[in-house]
């Protein structure tokens, strides 16, 4: 054994009962853009093998291959042993950034959140605070969107859900994937400071703060949608959207929440035709803005965005809806990027909420 | 065979790199020890990593490396189990996945011409539309077509649709020396001298690198319908195969399982199989009529051999369902032991299709006598038999114990007068057996490898070349006495 990753050890039985199968090869966007097996889960899982045996030292190259992970978690769903290779690089991430291991771009989101408690630096966030039963986390993407944030909050109420907002802190998600562990857990501390809890279910507007609420809470957290599927009768839809749509389900959401039915009823509900798309669902592909991959290597987000958006428009719908604001983000970005490659017009990108605050009375 | 290692030292390296340019190479330390592995259980770090585009490159890294005696490993996704795509002696392994063109689909000539890293099921999904298929690997969504063809792959069709070897019609390939060369033919026949393209069906890419592969290709069934019987044992199972197949009726799929792989897939995927003795799972394929007919003279053999369990399904989903059950028996069986690892060894016996009941009596018999888990599956219809090895990797004991299980289980399936592999080759961890079982024709084969290799650099130390037991290279952090790595 070489030098001692304790917390990488652990794992160390995930990364001995990988059967080297190459099954989550095909299915790992990153592979699929580099080529080099290096790049692929199974690769990062020898990597990691490597690191607790002593037989590979934490270099350049392999530091790269670590970070160069969307966490889409699709490699563990698609793996026959359940093998929990994102589990695995994150372990490793940690590993390396104790080792000063990190880029100066992840430096500046970690210290814009632990300077600021917010993920932009934003110091000027507008907080929609309000007594109310449910207590809502808006996360730090939504609310530096204070308009399409402030219509969300009335399209909830409008569906007779009471939010109680109050002046929260970056839940600590993205310290997680860039590796920075003591910084996540004082994150979390402030966290529960900040937004205390009582019995009644929490709601959030974004799939990656979903998933890590509910590890810090240790109970169900719901997505918006969730809520508002099983609100949304046909007499409160008031203006249809009828469009041909495809929709993106986001990787925290469908892979990490399980959450796939409920959009698409929505979508359906307020009058969308949904054209799929070849990976969905459980098996969808990041829009190229996870895992930290947006802050690692931008050019490797924009590559992985536009093979997204390609997808998109080979459906021949109108348009392209997701429930996460950073794949908005990144396939708005990638709707331009197919343009300047086409010619054609981007394809418009929307936030489901958007769609619905149009379709709701 | 002494090993001596063939490495690539810095000028050679510069030398490839002039080849393919600096973004097609790799010598950073991640990237050999990645390169290091495969599927397998056995690993060693090349000197570095090519990806070639063309056979002209490749020919011109094969001149090079008979110049500087450096050994070229070819590999494709890096799939095979027993270690084929290892460096055992270093040198320089050719990554083909980037070679990944699908060149022409011909539907009128029967065939379809593609580069070899061509994933399996990527280049079914091409045909597909054409209404067409070649039977890939149970690793058929990972698997390249170059590594199929290299190791005779076959996958749970074979006993009516046949292995790699029967769809090759011809290939591009490049030799051992750096000559590039066409065998075979855009025919479906061909008597013109000797059939080189089938040499190098299986020959582990010791031969030659294949660069384009002409395969002929099946229709797609219009129908499929399936057929799952429960025995009280195992040998009224075994017996009912053996009447299936002398009915004659070829089904496209006929798996055989024992109590121990029923009770292992229903704790892991709640598909609720009956428990029994013995279980199949029959499929039959083809033109409706024919399944209807087909189905129903299964379901009257199974009866005759007192099936206390009969369903049958036309219904897609529920075939799927069944099939995913049974195709997650490796994963399943590590459910039994998940303190265990599950190694590839033993893995893909064949014997003679009425011997299946006895082979798999037989491996139960020898689980017995270890501490080590064998459970026994497999494709009965075929004669493949499949075990997995699970055992505590750090614990020597159980390693020494797999070997003799291990030769146990190989001396019976050649006493049967099975094959030590039917599917996945020989490479490092079956050469100790296959010495027993191709005695008289080791010679041969080695004559040939001489012959278009003489310098012996490509894919070194395989099959008839290693004499060591598989206990060498392994990739566990195991110490195990007098097996250190071999270099
Ligand atoms: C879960 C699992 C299930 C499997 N199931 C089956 C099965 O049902 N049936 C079966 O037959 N096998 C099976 N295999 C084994 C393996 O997938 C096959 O042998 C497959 O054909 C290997 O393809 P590959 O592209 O991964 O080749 P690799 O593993 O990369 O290489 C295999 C060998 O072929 C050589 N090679 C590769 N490409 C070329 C080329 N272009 N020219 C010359 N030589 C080349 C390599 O040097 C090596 O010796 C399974 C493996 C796994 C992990
Ligand atoms: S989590 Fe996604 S990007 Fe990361 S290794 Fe798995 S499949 Fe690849
Ligand atoms: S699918 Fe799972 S077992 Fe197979 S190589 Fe990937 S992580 Fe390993």
């Amino acid at each position: 054994m070489g030098e001692k990753y304790s917390d990488l050890e652990k794992l160390k039985n995930e990364t001995l009962n990988c059967t080297m199968c190459g099954f989550c090869k095909n299915v790992c966007p990153v592979f699929l853009d580099v080529g080099w097996d290096t790049g692929s889960p199974r690769g990062r899982m020898t990597m990691a093998y490597g690191l607790i045996t002593g037989e590979l030292e934490p270099d350049d190259d392999l530091v790269n291959r670590i970070f160069q992970c969307t966490q889409c978690r699709d490699c563990w769903r698609r793996c026959p042993g359940k093998t929990k290779c994102p589990d695995v690089v994150l372990a490793a991430r940690r590993e390396l950034v104790r080792r000063g291991k990190t880029s100066a771009s992840q430096m500046a989101v970690m210290q814009n959140i632990r300077n600021t408690g917010n993920i932009f630096a934003d110091l000027e966030v507008e907080f929609p605070i309000q007594e109310g039963d449910a207590p809502l986390f808006i996360g730090c993407q939504h609310l530096s969107r204070t308009n399409s944030t402030k219509k969300n909050i009335r399209l909830l109420q409008s569906l007779g859900v009471s939010p109680r907002i109050v002046r929260e802190v970056c839940c600590g998600f993205p310290l997680e994937v860039m590796g920075f562990e003591e910084e996540r857990e004082k994150q979390v501390e402030k966290l529960k400071e900040a937004f205390p809890v009582n019995d009644n279910t929490i709601l959030t507007f974004c799939p990656g703060c979903k998933v890590h609420l509910e590890k810090i809470f240790g109970r169900e957290v719901r997505h918006v949608l969730q809520e508002i599927n099983e609100r949304l009768a046909p007499d409160k839809i008031a203006k249809p959207v009828n469009a041909k749509i495809t929709y993106h389900d986001p990787c925290d959401l469908s892979r990490g929440a399980k959450t796939t039915k409920e959009p698409r009823e929505i979508l359906k509900k307020i009058g969308c035709e949904i054209i799929e798309m070849k990976h969905v669902k459980e098996s969808s592909r990041c829009c190229g803005g996870g895992g930290g991959i947006l802050t690692w290597d931008a050019a490797m987000s924009d590559r992985l965005g536009l093979a997204r958006m390609e997808e998109a428009i080979a459906t021949g719908a109108e348009m392209l809806v997701t429930a996460c604001p950073t794949c908005e983000q990144s396939l708005k970005k990638a709707a331009r990027a197919a343009a300047d490659k086409s010619g054609a017009k981007p394809m418009p990108v929307y936030h489901i909420m958007d769609l619905l605050f149009r379709a709701v009375r | 065979m002494e090993l001596a290692e063939k490495r690539a030292g810095a000028d050679s390296i510069n030398a490839i790199r002039a080849i393919v340019g600096d973004e097609r190479i790799r010598t950073a330390k991640a990237d050999l020890y990645v390169y290091g592995f495969d599927a397998g259980m056995h690993c060693n770090i090349p000197d570095a990593v090519v990806r070639p585009r063309t056979a002209e490159e490749i020919s011109q890294i094969l001149k090079l490396a008979n110049e500087r005696n450096f050994a070229v490993v070819p590999r494709g996704a890096g799939t095979a189990l027993c270690g084929h795509a290892i460096p055992i002696a270093g040198g320089v392994v050719l990554d083909l996945q980037g070679m990944n063109r699908i060149k022409e689909i011909n539907p009128g000539d029967l065939l379809c011409v593609a580069e070899p890293g061509v994933v399996c099921d990527d280049l079914n999904a091409a045909l597909k539309k054409y209404r067409f298929f070649i039977p890939g690997p149970a690793s058929s969504e990972a698997a390249t077509i170059g590594g199929m063809a290299a190791t005779n792959a076959s996958g749970d069709k074979a006993l009516k649709y046949g292995a790699m070897r029967d769809y090759v019609l011809g290939m591009q390939a490049v030799m051992p020396t750096g000559e590039i060369v066409r065998f075979g033919t855009r025919t479906l026949k061909n008597a013109s001298g000797y059939q080189m393209e089938k040499l190098f069906i299986g020959m582990e890419g010791t031969l030659g690198i294949i660069t384009e592969i002409t395969l002929k290709m099946a229709p797609l069934p219009e129908k499929t319908a399936a057929c799952i019987a429960a025995f009280k044992e195992l040998v009224e199972a075994g017996q009912t195969v053996s009447d299936i197949i002398a009915a004659p009726i070829f089904p496209a799929q006929l798996e055989i399982m024992s109590d121990i792989c029923v009770k292992a897939v229903n704790k892991a995927t709640g598909l609720g199989l009956p428990e029994c003795g013995g279980f199949l799972l029959i499929a039959c394929d083809g033109h409706p009529e024919q399944v209807k007919d087909e189905i129903r003279k299964v379901k009257e053999i199974c009866e005759k051999n007192k099936a206390f369990f009969l369903d049958f399904t036309e219904d897609p989903k529920r075939i799927e369902e069944l099939w995913k059950g049974r195709k997650q028996m490796l994963a399943s069986l590590s459910v039994l032991k998940p303190e265990f690892s599950t190694i590839m060894l033993a893995d893909d016996m064949a014997v003679p299709i009425s011997k299946v009941p006895d082979a798999v009596k037989g491996f139960l018999e020898i689980q017995d006598k270890y501490d080590i888990y064998i459970p026994p599956y497999g494709h009965a219809g075929d004669g493949n038999l499949h075990t997995k090895v699970l055992l505590d990797t750090e614990n020597p004991d159980h390693w020494h114990q797999a070997e003799k299980a291990v030769r146990e289980i190989y001396d019976l399936v050649l006493r049967l007068g099975g094959t030590v592999t039917g599917e996945h080759g020989v490479a490092i961890s079956k050469a100790e057996y296959f010495f027993i079982e191709r005695a008289d024709s080791i010679p041969f084969m080695r004559a040939i490898k001489r012959a278009l290799d003489p310098n012996n650099i490509l894919n070194p130390y395989k099959i008839f070349d290693w004499d060591k037991s598989f206990l060498h290279n392994l990739r566990y952090p195991v110490q195990l006495a007098g097996k250190e790595k071999a270099n």
